[in-house]
């Protein structure tokens, strides 16, 4: 087990202009799982490629444990990795599979035997051990890929969209499996997905990359409940993050700010943390599960919308509308009895709103 | 372009295709019956030009066999026993089997390590441009070529002139090479004052002491020879206390084209002649060389009497050429008898044969591959690498089990192909090795066209045996088509 | 917690061993030299061809053509006055490259027209029995030629006996020949193209009314055009460079195919091999340029063919 640091870590492929991994600095502690998630071509999987040494780096260093790994071929970086296409040996049976990598260390065959029936009996897997992968599956050939990481206990797992080539169904279930998977083995685990359902619900931190850059890292909550830019704020959570540009008024430093029927009371410490962009515009974020039909007193955020599309969703419901030119998505109670066509005030608390530089797209943070 | 080549769709439909094969009942609208015979009319054409010119022709062969050149009178399997009891038809067996053994393994093979290779450099566009152009040359004309590449004279074959090279750097010939081949002797050069010596040397016949000179002529040595390293007009030797001096020179001179033992002034020196003196005893006891003007000096000798021997490196010839189109076998087969010899042997031209012929091919073996090679999920050969396999051990452990089909498919479209063998053969293998050569296709053209009158019953025969080769191929092409 | 930056040890610096540019690594100057090499060898018997067709006859046998490489000034192309200067006299060069071309183009356009004919049927039509005649065309894939030699010869006598035109020796039997051989492995490279056009659209022109012939013309035709021209290169080029149909069916006739022009000269190969590399130059240029121009369709199809 181990930890692995990017420093700096650049990959600019020859000829192309921009960077697909751009100074990328990332600490991953011994045993933790990290899931980079952002959007196809992004370069999560190219920065995951680098960390395995499928791709040479172009800067910067990688370094697994103690070692810096840039000049190490896959094979000597101590690592295991899980392919999207889960790449099994289609002429070798499962136990071929899971043992290759230990027959090319040359383990002895008893202790090869042992680790490869353990990770079976782990995976459920033993009646299979002598098909080979095309009579398989597509969730058994995905537990192989699994198993033929995790016997050779290597320092660092490596998963590329190890979930999304299997139905809704067994992703949720291989989804659990993976994470309790994680917690028997406390490696270091590298995961990279698109989906930031599946990075929220199993990364101990989760870093979004977007066009090449890191653009936060943290923990689930931290994403979620403190975006640093405007870009992570949209990025997770679903539905979206509702955006409003907001114009402040810097003559008269009052606390409200008025777009068409979009209105916000600032509370005295968002008024304090707005201060220094008086006169100009920010981006207002609020998350549609934070919307309540209504118009509450006190400090908040306030607007109406037309109802243009409802989706039931059981206990809840999704509300697409329509203020002012600007779609607005709100999850309420469905006991509202909202019907399409319907103007439904809106309100969110203070502390659910969200300010971004229109400039930086930075959070506006106090202080 | 070569390098972006799609997956063969050969040989697999997708999987609905069976379904699709069955026979739909009832007719679509707007089709009935009248559609039912106008896509059957589209197959009339082919089907009964392929009745009538393949598949009439293989039953009408079959009949042929059993059947003497007339046509006329049945004879039974009586070609198919010359067949096999004829020496010369033998042969034909014996190459299609080393054609059969070597060249599919050959060219596969071959095919393999240069789409491997290939894959890893910047230029393999070009590089596949170059090795699959042959391909597309009429095995006529690439035969002719490797003919002339082959040829025994090194002043038109390159691989005798490389190998005629590299043979006399290794061990150069004299200055004065003597053709033993064209019956010539270093005993014939020895001209005045001159006799043969031991081991191919020339000796004087008569002995000297220090102070004295020799005077050796030698006759046979050509003048083109003596001009290549630039002889003088033959000088006046003068004695030399403590010294053996003489001359060596070209004892013949035009003007004067009976006088012998007389140095004329048309008359030249020979130049760098290598010469021991040699005591009574046979040891040396000094060398020289000579001059351009053919006069030479040992210095520093103490007295007594020796004679001077010009040695016999002298006249060492240089390497000829190995006459690769030839029937010279590569297996013993000495002391076999003659059906053992012609079944055993291995001759030459074969071997030049199957260069050329991988030269032709090898090409069409890279590409299949490759494309197989790029059809590969390039994740899994990734994930042998991240299992800690080196280059070589992906190669052998996953690359190669992984292309197995593609493998198979190249080395059996190989196996048809020298089958067939025919157009390389009677082009590439001159006259005097064809009969060694021979293939079953060239003598069943051999004996259907050729004779006067034509054997056409034994050709049929060699035709059936032919068809009866390719079934199992047609059987595998089969399967691969009803998956 | 954020974007964690991390400080370089001095002891992980350490570790980095010297290290050579990634071009240098990437390039592999011994896997380049090596494929040089053998490139370079391959090219060797092209450029032998190509030197002594351009050297004067009294150079062969006494210098090897190699010596041109230093001496370029031997250099002339009087073997080609030579031979164009003899004009389109039967037996001639020129002649044999219009026989060829006489025999290649008729054999081309029929066997992609009947191939395409008939994969549309196998394929598309309704009739019973269709992978009985796909898995026969199949087995027909790999049948020698030589099985038919003779007995074709024999229908074509017999076919001049009743009707006075007698095919043999003739440029129509040698194309007879020809497109019966190459029509199994036509139709089967158009059936494996036609097997990827969904049958919708074929439905969906059924049921606009669109007989068989129009489907075949309007819908299947173009669609399957780029197999055609894998076929039709294909062919070309197979056609061209056959020897032994015109060996045997064309040999009586003083019109050569230029296979045949090359082969006649070889019975005095070392005094005619001036007309032998000057003529082989002149029959590989058509094929060079139709693959060179369309190498794509024409790998393709090598690759559909392997079965040939």
């Amino acid at each position: 087990m181990a930890r692995v640091i990017l420093d700096g870590m650049t990959k600019r492929y020859p000829g192309g202009g921009a960077l697909a991994v751009d100074h990328m600095d990332l600490d991953i502690a011994d045993g933790e799982f990290v899931c980079l998630v952002g959007p196809s071509g992004c370069g999560k999987t190219t920065a995951l490629r680098m960390i395995a040494g499928l791709e040479d780096i172009t800067s910067g260093e990688v370094r697994i444990g103690d070692r810096v790994v840039n000049d190490l071929p896959p094979r000597d970086r101590d690592i295991a990795m899980v392919f999207q296409s889960y790449a099994l040996y289609p002429h070798m049976t499962v136990f071929d599979n899971m043992a290759f990598g230990l027959q090319l260390r040359k383990t002895p065959k008893d202790e090869i035997d042992r680790a490869v029936r353990e990770a079976a009996r782990i995976l459920d897997l033993e009646r299979f051990l002598d098909r080979k992968p095309g009579a398989l599956s597509g969730g058994q050939r995905q537990r192989v890929a699994l198993g033929r990481a995790i016997v050779r206990e290597p320092s660092a797992f490596l998963m590329d969209e190890p979930l999304s080539n299997l139905d809704a169904k067994l992703r949720v279930a291989t989804r659990a499996e993976i994470a309790r998977l994680h917690q028997r083995l406390e490696a270091t685990m590298i995961y990279v997905t698109h989906d930031q359902v599946e990075a929220m619900t199993m990364g101990d931190r989760i870093a979004v990359i977007n066009e090449g850059v890191l653009q936060q890292a943290g923990t689930p909550k931290e994403m979620y409940s403190t975006p640093s830019n405007r870009f992570v704020a949209g990025f997770i959570g679903s539905p979206s993050m509702n955006f409003v540009d907001l114009k402040t008024d810097g003559e008269t430093k009052d606390a409200t700010l008025i777009a068409g029927s979009t209105e916000v009371r600032l509370d005295d410490k968002q008024a304090a943390m707005l201060q220094g962009h008086g006169g100009r515009t920010v981006i207002l974020g609020f998350r549609p599960e934070h919307l309540s039909v209504g118009k509450p007193e006190g400090p908040g955020l306030t607007m109406t919308a037309l109802i243009d599309v409802i989706e039931f969703l059981g206990n809840d419901e999704l509300i697409h509308g329509v203020s002012d030119d600007r779609d607005v998505v709100a999850i309420v109670t469905s006991l509202n009895g909202l019907k399409v066509g319907d103007q439904v005030a809106l309100s969110a608390p203070p502390t659910a709103l969200y300010f971004f530089d229109p400039d930086t797209n930075l959070a506006i943070t106090p202080g | 372009m070569l390098g972006s080549v799609a997956v063969p769709v050969a040989g697999t439909g997708e999987p609905g295709a069976t379904a699709q094969l069955l026979p739909a009942t009832g007719g679509a609208p707007g089709g009935g019956w009248r559609s039912h015979l106008g896509s059957l009319a589209f197959l009339a054409p082919a089907a009964i030009w392929l009745v009538l010119v393949t598949v009439y022709p293989l039953v009408a062969t079959v009949r042929n066999s059993l059947f003497d050149s007339t046509g006329t009178s049945y004879i039974g399997l009586h070609n198919y026993q010359e067949i096999f009891s004829t020496a010369s038809i033998l042969v034909t067996f014996r190459n299609n089997v080393i054609w059969f053994v070597v060249f599919p393994f050959l060219v596969t093979f071959l095919g393999l390590v240069f789409a491997v290779l290939t894959e890893r450099i910047r230029w393999s566009t070009a590089f596949k441009t170059i090795i699959f152009m042959p391909i597309i040359f009429s095995a006529t004309a690439s035969g002719l070529v490797w003919r002339t590449i082959f040829d025994l004279d090194p002043h038109i074959g390159l691989v005798n002139a490389t190998t005629q090279t590299v043979a006399n750097w290794i061990n150069p010939p004299g200055f004065y090479p003597v053709n033993t081949a064209a019956g010539q002797t270093v005993a014939g050069l020895a001209g005045t004052g001159l006799r043969p010596g031991p081991n191919g040397s020339l000796e004087s016949s008569s002995t000297v002491a220090p102070g004295s000179t020799a005077q050796l002529g030698l006759v046979g040595i050509s003048l083109p020879a003596l001009t290549l390293v630039g002889a003088h007009p033959a000088g006046t030797p003068s004695p030399a206390p403590g010294a053996v001096t003489g001359l060596a020179w070209r004892d013949f001179s035009p003007t004067h084209p009976t006088a012998r033992g007389q140095v004329f002034p048309d008359e030249d020196g020979i130049p760098g002649l290598h010469m021991t003196l040699v005591r009574s005893d046979g040891s040396s006891a000094a060398t020289t060389t000579t001059g351009a003007d053919g006069l030479f000096r040992f210095d520093g000798v103490s007295g007594g009497n020796y004679r001077v021997q010009v040695d016999a490196n002298n006249f060492k010839s240089g390497f000829t050429g190995v006459f690769f189109l030839g029937t010279q076998s590569i297996t013993p087969t000495s002391g076999l008898d003659q059906t053992a010899q012609a079944i055993l042997s291995v001759p030459l031209v074969d071997i030049a044969m199957i260069i050329a012929y991988l030269w032709i091919w090898a090409g069409f073996a890279m590409v299949v591959i490759a494309a197989g090679l790029a059809a590969l999920n390039r994740e899994v050969l990734e994930a042998a690498k991240i299992d800690g396999a080196s280059e070589w051990q992906t190669l052998r452990r996953v690359t190669v089990p992984m292309l197995a089909p593609v493998l198979v498919v190249v080395a059996v479209t190989m196996l048809i192909n020298v089958l067939k063998l025919f157009d390389i053969i009677i082009n590439m293998a001159p006259g005097s090795s064809q009969g060694d050569a021979n293939t079953l296709a060239l003598a069943m053209y051999n004996y259907g066209f050729t004779g006067s009158p034509p054997a056409t019953g034994l050709a049929s025969a060699i035709a059936v045996i032919l068809f009866i080769l390719v079934v199992p191929a047609m059987l595998f092409n089969i399967r691969r088509i009803r998956g | 917690m954020s974007t964690a930056s991390a400080v370089a040890t001095p002891a992980a610096s350490k570790q980095r061993t010297l290290r050579f540019p990634q071009w240098i690594r990437r390039g592999r100057p011994v896997l380049n030299i090596v494929l040089a090499v053998i490139a370079i060898f391959w090219l060797v018997p092209t450029i032998g061809l190509v030197i002594i067709s351009l050297r004067p006859e009294s150079l062969f046998g006494q210098s090897g053509w190699w010596t041109a490489l230093t001496a370029p000034a031997q250099l002339t192309i009087s073997n080609y006055q030579a031979l164009f200067g003899q004009g389109f006299a039967a037996g001639g060069l020129l002649d044999s490259l219009v026989t060829s071309a006489l025999i290649t183009i008729p054999t081309t356009i029929l066997v992609t027209v009947l191939a395409s004919l008939s994969a549309y049927s196998l394929v598309f039509g309704r009739w019973r029995g269709r992978t009985v005649v796909l898995l026969l065309i199949v087995g027909l894939l790999v049948v020698p030629i030589q099985v038919a030699l003779i007995p074709v010869s024999q229908l074509y006598k017999a076919f001049g006996s009743v009707t006075g035109f007698n095919p043999f020796g003739t440029i129509p039997g040698v194309i007879i020949f020809h497109v019966a051989f190459g029509l199994p492995f036509g139709i089967f490279l158009m059936r494996n193209f036609y097997m990827g056009i969904p049958k919708d659209l074929l439905e969906a022109g059924r049921i606009d009314g669109a007989g068989e012939w129009k489907l075949f013309r309007r819908v299947v035709l173009p669609l399957g055009l780029p197999a055609a021209a894998s076929l039709a290169i294909f062919q070309f080029i197979w056609v061209w460079n056959d020897l032994l149909v015109a060996l045997v069916f064309l040999a009586s006739n003083p019109h050569q195919t230029l296979t045949l022009f090359l082969y006649g000269q070889t019975r005095f190969f070392a005094s005619n091999y001036w007309i032998i590399s000057t003529g082989a130059m002149i029959s590989v240029l058509p094929p060079l340029i139709v693959f060179l121009s369309f190498q794509r369709y024409f790998v393709r199809g090598v690759l559909a063919g392997a079965v040939k």
